[in-house]
């Protein structure tokens, strides 16, 4: 049951790490969770881990970057629901290569979905919070929207212009009410940061980040959760267009 | 959130305690269960507050309150840093003394309390510290330089401390919050300009006392547990950098 005063949140990139530790707290506070990804066995593990605390889910398997199957979901939850309070837009993929070597297709992966798949879920979840003048959406950029790193030039472009994405919806929007805000995660221990490497490769990647980062361990999903919950939640209502970096001291500025 | 009872029995220190934003932390914590000990050169209103009267620039001050704290309680696990002054002055009237009051007061009293508070911290493997700066560190503000100083060296101050200090399980961050409704800036703006100042804020109103309150809540809390020498800004999107 959704209690009659509960938000309805959307979280897309929900079948695995950071989206799918946001959307279990999210429920678990109450929120009625619409929880989208483009892999329906992540997404399912995802939708029973909620279920099995007595939370509300509603599933939707897609492609960010295709708006017509965006908006066609958008209006399936609006007409469950009525109405979306909040947006956690966090679907990502990675792809390393120098710059060299990265082909196009490469590149666009990463543009599409991230910023265009963002792009997407903004505009179609807009429409009502402007009618209702209320809303808060959160954005996953990242460490490195702030700083560079060697063979990712593809993900540090994309989550830069979440970045900038964020600062622009925040200003555009205030006035509706309508708060905007981005994260920027350091190392999380998530099947995105495994992704690509074999595990002797990871373990040389977390030993390094290990003795790199000033708290000497990578980060946990819950805790950006914890980060998402704060910025969506009414405790943040005077925050917007910022980034808040749950990044273990990785990058300060 | 998380649940208020995570700050039941923890021991936190508010400087300028007394004040409108550090008295509503000082709340808080208190209402959530943990003992609050202010340190403010002006007395604390607030019931079951453990009261210091103290200038947070003055080191014999600051060592005999945080001993007098340590021998009521045998640690302390927050430090929040509101202690300090603003008295707009155009720059080439500043004078030398008031200068050196403002990064005294703002500034040097923040490291004095910093490591007063470590002392307890480091040895416990556990502490969390919020030191307010301002948007006017990174935005400048006309007859305000001594201010504007004192507020970038506290962003300094914490992003050291915090790298020092991450391992040893203290966590150091910072609130930039932009103008804010209480008695220091209403001391020196009228009305009429305050309310002037809500068309300069994409959100449409000037701060509340409760923002600054929230972000540090939530900065102390366990929510935060990976977030550290960062700067929240709660600025209403006034500035988004």
């Amino acid at each position: 049951m959704v209690a009659r005063d509960a938000r309805t949140t959307v979280v897309t990139g929900a079948g695995s790490g950071i989206g799918r530790a946001t959307a279990v707290r999210l429920a678990r506070r109450g929120d009625a969770v619409c929880a989208c990804d483009l892999s329906e066995a992540g997404l399912k593990e995802t939708a029973a881990l909620i279920r099995s605390e007595g939370g509300v889910v509603l599933t939707g398997i897609l492609d960010v970057r295709d708006q017509a199957q965006v908006r066609a979901w958008i209006a399936e939850i609006i007409g469950q629901f009525g109405k979306i309070d909040c947006l956690f837009s966090n679907a990502g993929v990675n792809a390393r290569s120098t710059v060299a070597d990265m082909t196009l297709a490469q590149w666009s992966l990463l543009i599409d979905t991230h910023v265009t798949g963002t792009f997407n879920f903004c505009q179609a979840v807009l429409r009502g919070m402007l009618e209702r003048r209320s809303g808060s959406i959160v954005i996953t950029s990242s460490d490195f929207a702030i700083v560079g790193v060697p063979n990712a030039a593809n993900y540090c472009a994309a989550k830069t212009a979440l970045y900038s994405l964020t600062k622009s919806l925040a200003l555009e929007f205030a006035s509706y009410g309508i708060r905007v805000n981005a994260i920027g995660p350091g190392p999380i221990d998530t099947p995105l940061l495994r992704a690509g490497r074999t595990p002797e490769e990871f373990a040389n990647a977390r030993a390094g980040f290990e003795s790199r980062l000033p708290i000497k361990r990578l980060g946990r999903p819950e805790e950006v959760a914890a980060v998402v919950d704060f910025l969506l939640s009414e405790s943040a209502g005077f925050i917007t267009g910022q980034l808040l970096q749950p990044n273990g001291g990785q990058v300060m500025w | 959130m998380a649940e208020a009872s995570e700050h039941k029995g923890r021991v936190a220190v508010i400087t300028g305690g007394s004040g409108a934003i550090g008295g509503a932390i000082a709340e808080r914590l208190k209402n959530a269960g943990a003992v609050v000990h202010v340190l403010d050169v002006q007395p604390s209103s607030l019931p079951g507050i453990r009261f210091h009267r103290a200038d947070a620039g003055n080191e014999p001050a600051v060592d005999a309150a945080f001993d007098a704290i340590g021998n009521s309680d045998p640690r302390i696990d927050y430090l929040v840093c509101c202690a300090g002054i603003y008295r707009p002055v155009p720059f080439l009237d500043l004078p030398l003394g008031q200068w050196q009051e403002t990064l005294q007061t703002n500034l040097t009293g923040y490291f004095l309390c910093c490591r007063a508070a470590l002392r307890f911290m480091r040895p416990q493997k556990f502490g969390r510290i919020v030191m307010f700066s301002s948007m006017i560190a990174r935005t400048g503000a006309a007859d305000a330089a001594d201010y504007a100083a004192s507020k970038g060296g506290v962003l300094g101050l914490a992003r050291s401390l915090a790298v020092e200090s991450a391992a040893e399980n203290i966590r150091v961050n910072t609130v930039s919050p932009t103008i804010t409704d209480t008695p220091m800036p209403r001391a020196v703006l009228t009305d009429e300009e305050m309310e002037s100042r809500k068309t300069r804020i994409p959100l449409g109103r000037i701060g509340a006392v409760d923002d600054m309150a929230e972000a540090c809540m939530f900065l102390l809390s366990d929510d935060s547990s990976y977030v550290l020498g960062q700067d929240l800004r709660v600025n209403g999107g006034s500035t988004l950098w």
